[in-house]
């Protein structure tokens, strides 16, 4: 199978005076793939979005949508359409003619448009709802009266800034699966911006992570959670405890590293770090870390600590356990399998990991 | 502990006792403050409305009045060409200087709402014509306009005509042009407003969907302002059919209004009824012509899409 990239964008850089919003982006996005662009906000995620989307020209670079170079090429030329953050109905018509809006605009027949605009609605569930008036609507018709208005026009990408963020977690969850699921029946490359790091990866093929205007990795969601290129991806995507290790033998793939507690354990490299010196930084999800009253057998790094706090969150529970040596108490979720919740602060706990459970963050600022 | 039980049904009571002296005070409170209002209104509005319709059913007999009631002064007023021919006449003399007013003041208002940098400042300018009074902006105009006048002295200066205008002053044309002015910022202000409350995506939306400026404009901004473009138009043209000072000073005979006839009937003519008569069908030329303006206006607005 041959992938065509939709979208390359090359070197571009947004300045707005001597702020740089978005700097050296290059990026290719392939045909009917659901790309996301996440980082926190100010990151220029947004800005990037509108680049391509025509709203804003790059300082410098270029953006080029199915091979054509957009420069210059105002918005309503682009074969791009954008769900925006507020969704921006037009207020003054309803649900149908809001659909039909864009379509108007191309001198298409009034029997067509009325199909397309049922079909579009139906696509989203709306069907029948055409008479309905923009100020009747909920936040989820609004956002699928959105979604429905730019699918209608049938883009080769469609934009989504934040498309969920103003809905309630409950809806935001069951939308994230539909758009998952109209995507992947359309075939449209989706584009989406986020801040939301549970959004981007369960409905993301990829994901493009960003800070402060430079885009600093993309990958799978599964490659970016398991194998993160820096300290600051892995704090941003999931939490990780980091902890401070040595280098004390290194052979092809593998590393030998004796950690202030876990001890000697031997850890694979991680492809996506760029340096490695003799003091580097570890990272370990709190979902991996077994903890038992006992020194728990089978694992390949163990220590002992003192638990500080439990969090229960009703499917899991946090432990945070304070470990002789290291400034920060170690997190650990437990999934809450039995009802219960089997230590309490001042409780003496063993943690466990296994070396796979190691993640390599390359070097560690902070010590060297 | 045990005077616990007792307790419950004696603080029930106080609560319910407060909660019914907060609404009286509530209740009283409100009264009081509308009041001033009230009485106000009730006095200097209400009362003379009720007097003036008193009047026009009542007729002058040479220097006394007759109050037998009669629809004589109606019908005279519905039947006298003069009093049509004004009526007539100042609701087109409003109906231009709205018209006028509100297309120069759209892009006016466009241009602070969306394009100005310094919107508070813009928003100061436009009020400093009313620094000086209304009577001496119209006597600006007088100048401006007159046959040795500013206008004339400066095209005469130039060479561009060999005779003074003279179709510039004493004519509708004036008193559309001086009112224009006087009104210019009560147009731009609601219609301000209701530029400046579009969100902008709303714009942007409308160009990702293939709208150029032009189409953006008519099919979202223009349909998205008509409550500012009402209020503006009501605004002006209500007052300015009953305005008095300026067709008097700058009209002529040509640019002469109703109110200029009411003013006579109870200074000259002396007909006191009649004029009450006079001002009530005004009122009621303005209302209805407003209301068909505000109904096709809105009606006209929804079928943009």
């Amino acid at each position: 199978m041959t992938e065509t990239n939709i979208i390359q964008l090359q070197g571009i850089e947004k300045r707005f005076g001597k702020f740089v919003a978005v700097s050296d982006l290059s990026l290719d996005l392939r045909e009917g793939e659901f790309f996301s662009l996440l980082g926190p906000s100010g990151c220029g995620k947004t800005t990037a979005l509108r680049m391509i989307a025509g709203f804003q020209e790059p300082t410098e670079g270029k953006v080029l949508i199915d091979g054509q170079d957009m420069e210059g090429m105002p918005a309503n030329k682009r074969p791009t359409n954008m769900v925006f953050q507020s969704y921006a109905i037009f207020p003054h018509l309803n649900v149908g003619n809001n659909v039909a809006y864009g379509l108007r605009n191309r001198g298409i027949s009034k029997s067509e448009i009325d199909t397309r605009v049922k079909e579009a609605l139906e696509m989203v569930e709306l069907g029948g709802l055409e008479a309905r008036g923009a100020n009747e609507l909920s936040g989820g018709q609004r956002q699928r009266v959105a979604l429905a208005r730019a699918l209608v026009m049938r883009p080769k990408v469609l934009l989504l800034d934040e498309p969920l963020s103003a809905l309630d977690k409950k809806l935001r969850e069951q939308m994230q699966f539909e758009m998952r699921h109209l995507q992947q029946s359309l075939g449209i490359t989706f584009v989406m911006v986020t801040h939301d790091q549970y959004e981007a990866m369960t409905m993301s093929d990829r994901i493009g992570v960003m800070f402060d205007g430079r885009l600093v990795q993309v990958d799978t969601p599964q490659t970016l959670y398991a194998k993160p290129g820096s300290r600051e991806v892995a704090s941003f995507i999931g939490e990780m405890n980091f902890l401070p290790a040595e280098v004390t033998a290194e052979t092809g793939d593998t590393f030998s590293i004796s950690t202030p507690g876990f001890g000697a354990m031997k850890i694979e490299a991680n492809p996506n770090v760029a340096r490695h010196g003799r003091h580097i930084s570890v990272g370990i999800r709190p979902e991996q870390l077994e903890i038992a009253r006992h020194k728990p057998d089978g694992y390949d790094g163990t220590v002992q600590g003192v638990v500080r706090d439990v969090a229960f969150y009703g499917e899991n529970v946090h432990y945070h356990v304070g470990v002789e040596g290291l400034d920060k108490p170690i997190a650990a979720s437990v999934p809450n399998y039995f009802h219960t919740v089997d230590h309490a602060p001042g409780d003496k706990v063993w943690l466990g990991v296994q070396a796979a459970s190691v993640i390599d963050l390359g070097e560690d600022k902070q010590t060297s | 502990m045990d005077d616990r039980p007792l307790s419950y049904p004696l603080e029930g009571t106080r609560a319910w006792g407060k909660s019914l002296a907060g609404l009286r005070s509530e209740k009283a409170k409100g009264l009081a403050l509308s009041a001033p209002a009230t009485v106000y209104v009730g006095f200097l509005v209400a009362a003379p409305l009720v007097i003036l319709v008193a009047y026009s059913l009542w007729t002058q007999t040479y220097v006394s009045i007759d109050r037998t009631l009669t629809l004589a002064n109606y019908r005279e007023a519905l039947t006298d060409p003069l009093v049509r021919h004004l009526m007539i006449r100042s609701i087109l003399i409003a109906a231009a200087v709205t018209l006028a007013t509100v297309a120069l003041a759209y892009p006016i208002a466009y241009f602070i709402a969306l394009k100005a940098q310094r919107k508070t400042l813009w928003l100061l300018l436009i009020t400093i014509p009313f620094w000086s009074s209304y009577l001496l902006r119209v006597f600006a105009w007088k100048l401006i306009l007159g046959f040795n006048g500013v206008m004339n002295s400066a095209l005469l200066g130039v060479g561009l005509i060999s005779d003074p205008l003279t179709f510039l002053l004493y004519n509708e044309f004036s008193v559309v042009l001086t009112l224009a002015h006087a009104w210019a910022p009560f147009a731009i202000l609601p219609i301000y407003v209701s530029l400046q409350k579009i969100d902008p995506s709303l714009l942007e939306a409308a160009n990702d969907l293939g709208s150029g400026k032009v189409q953006q404009f008519l099919r979202v901004t223009l349909p998205l302002t008509i409550p500012g473009i009402i209020a503006a138009c009501l605004i002006i043209f209500i007052p300015t059919v009953g305005d008095y000072v300026t067709p008097s000073l700058v009209g002529g005979s040509d640019g002469k209004m109703i109110a200029n006839l009411i003013q006579v009937q109870f200074g000259a003519a002396n007909n006191w009824p009649l004029g009450a008569t006079l001002s009530l069908l005004a009122m009621m030329s303005v209302g209805f012509v407003a209301i068909l303006f505000v109904l096709s206006a809105t009606g006209l607005g929804r079928r943009i899409r």
